[in-house]
């Protein structure tokens, strides 16, 4: 950042920092002087470890580091900084500077990142108030329990219906479940959008069979059995909505997945289990749900990490109409925060909160899942 | 052919018509892409009565009216989109296969801690970390350029980790005797590694589009006008005061189906990349 500043304690500062560094300089370059004979003695002892092992030692260095300086600078650094900034309070972007060197031709000049003041655990406390933040949470909860259990449900039938002996056209059909794993999230989300308004073709498909009209994206407790009206609430279209375009986008990827699991359990078990007589129940039940237990795991994993990644859908489809207090996902909510009201340290402390679920969240299910069979 | 039980029969019939019906389903929406594209929106958003169920002739009329719009540049942002996949998509996989090269077929100090910490990342949603990354590129001065959406994630884990998997196969005698004969260790990685590795490359670079393809939040918070990609522009589209559905599938066609049509031709790479994710050892 070398911008002309017209503050003129910086201005002062700078022909300060700009003397010293030419000072410094010619300095600079007798220490490398001094050093390059240590360095050819290296490259010596090198050439002598080349001759045992037949490569330079700083090969593997160099095939990496593009890789590893990536790596640093926009991953562990932002997972550091996240954690950092969530103790903090935003103010602006940084101008500070933290280091300023002037090698004659090459300026280096390292500035701070944000203007921060440190507020200890605020953030945290204020999550444990916000409203919206808990509205957020119960979506994403909503979700998670609703979505998750119904596309790993519908995904293990179907690989299991593709996979039985019987079925003809398994590419076919299996093609086209898979389909949307390549559409685009955003345009197809759009698609649902068009599909689920109040005059859209499911309400008129809805309208020809004798069904009413269903407030998908606007909600309402009109359409919900009596006793379930306070328990469900007005929000309860609008998030089964989200639910549909999620399962549709997600179901496929996940059918691929446990069809490759299911064809990988060794036939000569399913005999076996023939032989002992088992039914077609208790072959699933003890052959291939112990069998493709790893498998379903990973499924299962990955799902609940993607409900709390979701925010193209939830966004899309309230920008076009969707009752925002029924789809704000965790994302989202953070998007809002950190974006269009600018509180990142707040912001990151959420991030840091989603996270931590995450994390335990996986664990338990590894925990479960990973027990021994019974 | 021997003479099905009833049991046997039922379950077919019910395994038939499960399968169908799931197939019509995930059908629905993509034709009514095609239909509401080529249709005036007053057609197939008139209600219950009168619906139309075949596309009709109105796409190009459509496809006039999106480009007409103002602040929104949806040609453009197609091909921004694809320039910062096939970029990012490349980049990717020079630094994931010359990283997963390094740790497959070398030994050097601090190999395991490296290895494992990058590992570590795997488990954290990466695409989480946008607050960081939004301030680190405001001070690079990168935003609103196609390189603030390239670097972040171009050094992606689970592609060093699957180039190093598969690297690992490759014999080192082979290694050893192109050493012989006077190869130098890029030659080594670019005339043997990469060449033995063309099927997981190719795999790996579809998830890595995709990745990329998808991307939505950091592209929205740090491209402006002129650069966005095609997930920001159809969010310009939705939010926007009055928003027009028959312009809206004509975008969603042209994002959409292009890429059906490269799924339906590379389906073998796709269904490798899903699973290379998830076959862990």
């Amino acid at each position: 950042m070398s911008t002309q500043s017209s503050n003129p304690i910086r201005v002062a500062l700078d022909a300060v920092r700009t003397r010293v560094g030419r000072a410094v300089a010619p300095v600079w370059r007798s220490v490398i002087d001094a050093v390059r004979p240590l360095r050819q003695r290296q490259i010596r002892r090198t050439r002598a470890v080349a001759e045992r092992v037949p490569f330079s030692v700083g090969v593997p260095y160099l095939f990496l580091s593009p890789f590893f300086i990536l790596f640093s600078a926009f991953l562990a650094f932002p997972i550091l900084y996240t954690v950092f900034l969530s103790f903090h309070r935003y103010q602006g972007v940084g101008s500070a500077t933290l280091l300023w060197i002037d090698l004659g031709p090459v300026q280096f000049e390292l500035t701070r990142i944000a203007q921060l003041e440190f507020v200890g655990l605020q953030n945290y406390q204020r999550l444990l108030g916000d409203a919206l933040f808990q509205n957020a949470l119960a979506n994403t909860t909503f979700i998670l329990l609703v979505q998750v259990p119904l596309m790993i449900v519908l995904g293990l039938a179907l690989a299991l219906a593709l996979n039985a002996s019987w079925m003809r056209f398994k590419g076919l059909f299996r093609t086209t479940i898979a389909l949307p794993v390549a559409a685009n999230l955003v345009a197809y989300t759009t698609v649902f959008l068009l599909l689920l308004q109040d005059n859209g073709l499911v309400n008129s498909v809805f309208g020809m069979v004798g069904l009413p009209a269903v407030p998908w994206l606007t909600g309402g407790t009109e359409l919900l059995p009596g006793p379930l009206k306070s328990i469900l609430g007005p929000g309860f279209w609008p998030r089964i909505s989200l639910v549909g375009a999620v399962t549709w986008r997600w179901t496929g990827y996940n059918m691929i997945i446990l069809l490759a699991g299911l064809q990988s359990v060794p036939k000569q078990l399913y005999e076996a289990a023939e032989i002992d007589g088992a039914n077609r129940w208790e072959k699933f039940r003890y052959v291939t749900l112990p069998q493709l237990r790893p498998v379903l795991l990973f499924v299962v994993v990955t799902s609940t990490i993607g409900t709390f990644r979701l925010f193209s859908e939830p966004l899309i489809i309230s920008e076009g109409g969707a009752t925002l207090s029924a789809t704000r996902t965790l994302v989202v909510y953070i998007y809002n925060i950190a974006f269009q009201q600018f509180q990142l340290g707040y912001a990151s402390a959420m991030t840091v909160v989603l996270v931590g679920i995450v994390a335990v969240l996986s664990i338990v299910q590894l925990r479960v899942g990973g027990e021994s069979d019974a | 052919m021997r003479n099905l039980t009833r049991d046997e029969a039922v379950w077919r019939f019910v395994g038939y018509s499960f399968v169908l019906l799931v197939t019509l389903l995930m059908i629905v929406p993509i034709y009514w892409i095609v239909v509401a594209s080529t249709l005036p929106e007053q057609v197939f958003l008139s209600g219950g009565s009168d619906l139309q169920l075949l596309p009709g002739t109105n796409f190009l009329a459509n496809l006039d009216a999106l480009q007409a719009r103002e602040g929104v540049d949806f040609i453009g942002s197609i091909w921004n989109s694809v320039f910062i996949a096939v970029v990012y998509t490349l980049l990717s996989l020079v630094l994931c296969s010359m990283g997963g090269f390094a740790f497959a077929k070398y030994d050097f100090r601090f190999k395991e801690p490296i290895f494992y910490s990058i590992l570590a990342t795997l488990t954290l949603p990466i695409q989480l970390l946008v607050i960081p990354l939004f301030l680190l590129i405001s001070q690079m001065g990168l935003t609103n350029s196609y390189w603030a959406i390239i670097l972040p994630w171009a050094a992606n884990p689970l592609g060093i980790f699957l180039m190093r998997q598969n690297m690992k196969q490759i014999p080192d005698a082979l290694l050893e005797s192109a050493r012989i004969d006077g190869a130098t260790e890029f030659q080594l990685y670019y005339r043997i590694a990469l060449p033995t590795m063309k099927s997981s490359l190719a795999a790996l670079a579809i998830v890595l589009f995709l990745f990329q393809w998808n991307l939505f939040l950091f592209p929205l918070v740090v491209l402006e006008q002129g650069k966005y990609t095609i997930p920001v522009a159809i969010n310009e589209l939705v939010g926007a005061q009055r928003v027009y559905y028959d312009q809206i599938m004509v975008a969603a066609a042209l994002s959409i189906i292009p890429l059906f049509l490269v799924f339906l031709f590379l389906q073998r790479h796709f269904v490798s990349g899903i699973l290379a994710g998830s076959v862990k050892e």
